[in-house]
């Protein structure tokens, strides 16, 4: 199974509504656009209650009735077997207490289209993957978190997927998990599998991640490549000579320059001029988290003005 | 694909512990039923087979009621559905499979009931003859009715309600057999609106043949045919609206 060129997912202007308590109406999602490119690692961020799960619900046909276009593999939702192309791991999964590990896997095989002669090669190279060859015997009501969350991804990737579809994969993982996991994602990329998973971890979406959106109150805020995120972080100068205007003196003679990309050129032909000389040119680190934040607080300082300026608008009208 | 959910929901229904402990109660009361027989100022051994298969009957629906409730909203609450709903698998097909799935158990819990029933009876000297076994297996398929019932109430509520509406659909098919007799001084209109209303839910006496089978009665073969084609329909029906119901859920 090969991924099409082209995006994996894309939303067009999808907006989601489903009734609270009563009569409450809770708009879940707001005119998303989102597009998920072929054989991306594609991080979706949020704050928690964001929007993120409800955009993955849809998308794997756990939730419905939503306004606006989802085409996944370039078609629209709708035909269930769309889904063998997918690999689904829930948030906090749950599975049937009095099952074990290789009968479940077996059934959750064969229901993504694995033939019975297909299924022990298939199961035999995520109990490989995920140590659970030892524990195939064990049901999975004595499981722990973490352990649940191991036979999760197992049963994402069991009948390799196209598009890989992950939920807070990390949650409930020690860090030696953690690191295989990442192991794991990264073997089923170079498999050609899409990755698409939300997170609020944000180191995660800097270790896996080439693509980014950040999802908040139900509104895709930005999206993108994640390269050209940190293209944005300022640059740093280190140089000795003549000091530019602005820039820091160090105890050790040299001087160092932060500016942004836009102004390469002109600053480090103003140092030429002056006779300076440079030693390093490099770019700062964007802290993701800092930057995630900031964005997210932005959005809601700029919707607050926006509802203040309208308040006030209507008071004068009045 | 309803082949392999139904395999998983038996095994899965099969070893749950609330299965098993039920089948232990029946066991405990069927040994107990004898005392009741003692006691008992007319033929002991009739009375203990009734009391046998009432026993599979009540005991029998309880297990539908719970397991049937339980089925789908369990799978909704505990998020069991998230990974087999997201495969290429459309919704009345999971449905289905966990209806069939859950009829295999209740079977097979009807099997051990009847088998333990019947060995039971034969080593306490009391009568064991092939109405029984016929009996037996018609209670079953009014389990298989009840089971149907109530997974048609859990897609409309919560487990709990369900499981009431259930136990109320139970007395409630059950008084539908009496009401030809209690309808006999109702006439135009209300006649036809009792009727209706008693329509609407499944007449449970047509598979009670418990008491005549005890009684060594003969068993009209084309009543037993027409209690077959009665609880398929009513089955096929209330799957049907679960399905209904269930395509729409947002889960």
């Amino acid at each position: 199974m090969n991924a099409p060129a082209g995006d994996i997912v894309a939303f067009a202007n999808v907006s989601f509504t489903y009734r609270g308590d009563w009569l409450q109406r809770i708009h879940a999602l707001k005119r998303v656009d989102l597009r998920v490119p072929a054989g991306s690692s594609f991080g979706y961020l949020g704050a928690n209650g964001a929007g993120k799960s409800t955009s993955i619900k849809l998308t794997v046909g756990l939730l419905h009735g939503h306004d606006g276009d989802i085409r996944l593999f370039g078609q629209p939702l709708g035909d269930h077997r769309l889904r063998r192309r997918i690999g689904y791991l829930p948030e906090q999964p749950y599975f049937y207490e009095n099952l074990q590990v290789g009968e479940y896997l077996a059934y959750l095989g064969r229901l993504s289209g694995l033939s019975t002669a297909e299924l022990p090669a298939a199961c035999d190279r995520v109990y490989q993957l995920l140590d659970l060859g030892d524990l195939r015997a064990r049901k999975l009501g004595s499981f722990s978190k973490g352990m649940r969350q191991r036979f999760g991804l197992a049963q994402a990737i069991v009948h390799r997927p196209d598009l890989l579809i992950l939920d807070e994969p990390f949650s409930g993982l020690d860090p030696l998990w953690r690191a295989r996991f990442r192991e794991v994602l990264a073997l089923e990329r170079k498999r050609g599998a899409t990755l698409f998973f939300s997170t609020h971890i944000l180191s995660d979406v800097e270790d896996l991640c080439d693509h980014y959106a950040v999802i908040d109150h139900g509104v895709v805020l930005e999206q993108g490549r994640l390269a050209d995120l940190m293209g944005q972080a300022p640059l740093m100068l280190t140089g000795a000579g003549a000091k530019p205007a602005g820039a820091e003196a160090k105890d050790d003679g040299t001087w160092s320059l932060h500016f942004p990309e836009s102004e390469r050129a002109q600053r480090l032909a103003a140092v030429h001029a002056a006779g300076g000389e440079i030693q390093r040119l490099e770019r700062q680190r964007i802290a993701l988290e800092d930057w995630f934040v900031a964005r997210v607080r932005a959005s809601h300082t700029a919707g607050k003005a926006l509802a203040g300026s309208a308040a006030a608008g209507k008071g004068g009208e009045s | 694909m309803i082949g392999v959910i139904a395999w998983a929901t038996c095994r899965e229904a099969l070893r749950s512990k609330s299965f098993i402990l039920l089948l232990v109660i029946y066991a405990v009361a069927v040994l107990l039923s004898r005392l009741v027989g003692w006691v008992s100022s007319t033929d002991g051994h009739i009375v203990t087979t009734d009391l046998v298969f009432s026993l599979q009957s009540v005991i029998g629906v309880l297990v539908a009621v719970a397991t049937g409730t339980a089925l789908v909203h369990t799978e909704i609450h505990e998020r069991t559905l998230y990974t087999v709903l997201s495969r290429p698998l459309p919704r009345w097909q999971f449905v289905v499979g966990k209806f069939v799935g859950l009829c295999l158990a209740l079977a097979a819990g009807q099997a051990a009931m009847l088998a333990i029933g019947l060995a039971y009876l034969a080593v306490t000297g009391a009568s064991v003859h092939g109405w029984l076994v016929l009996a037996g297996a018609l209670t079953a398929l009014e389990v298989l009715v009840m089971a149907a019932v109530s997974l048609c109430w859990t897609a409309m509520s919560s487990p709990l309600l369900a499981a009431v509406l259930g136990l109320a659909t139970y007395a409630l098919g059950h008084a539908v057999a009496t009401l030809p007799s209690l309808m006999h001084h109702l006439q135009g209109w209300k006649a036809d609106l009792a009727t209706a209303l008693a329509s609407l839910i499944p007449n449970l006496g047509q598979f009670a043949y418990r008491s005549v089978a005890v009684h060594r009665e003969p068993l009209a073969l084309a009543g037993i045919g027409e209690a077959l084609v009665y609880g398929a329909l009513w089955i096929v029906l209330l799957v049907t609206i679960t399905v209904g119901i269930f395509r729409r859920k947002q889960l």
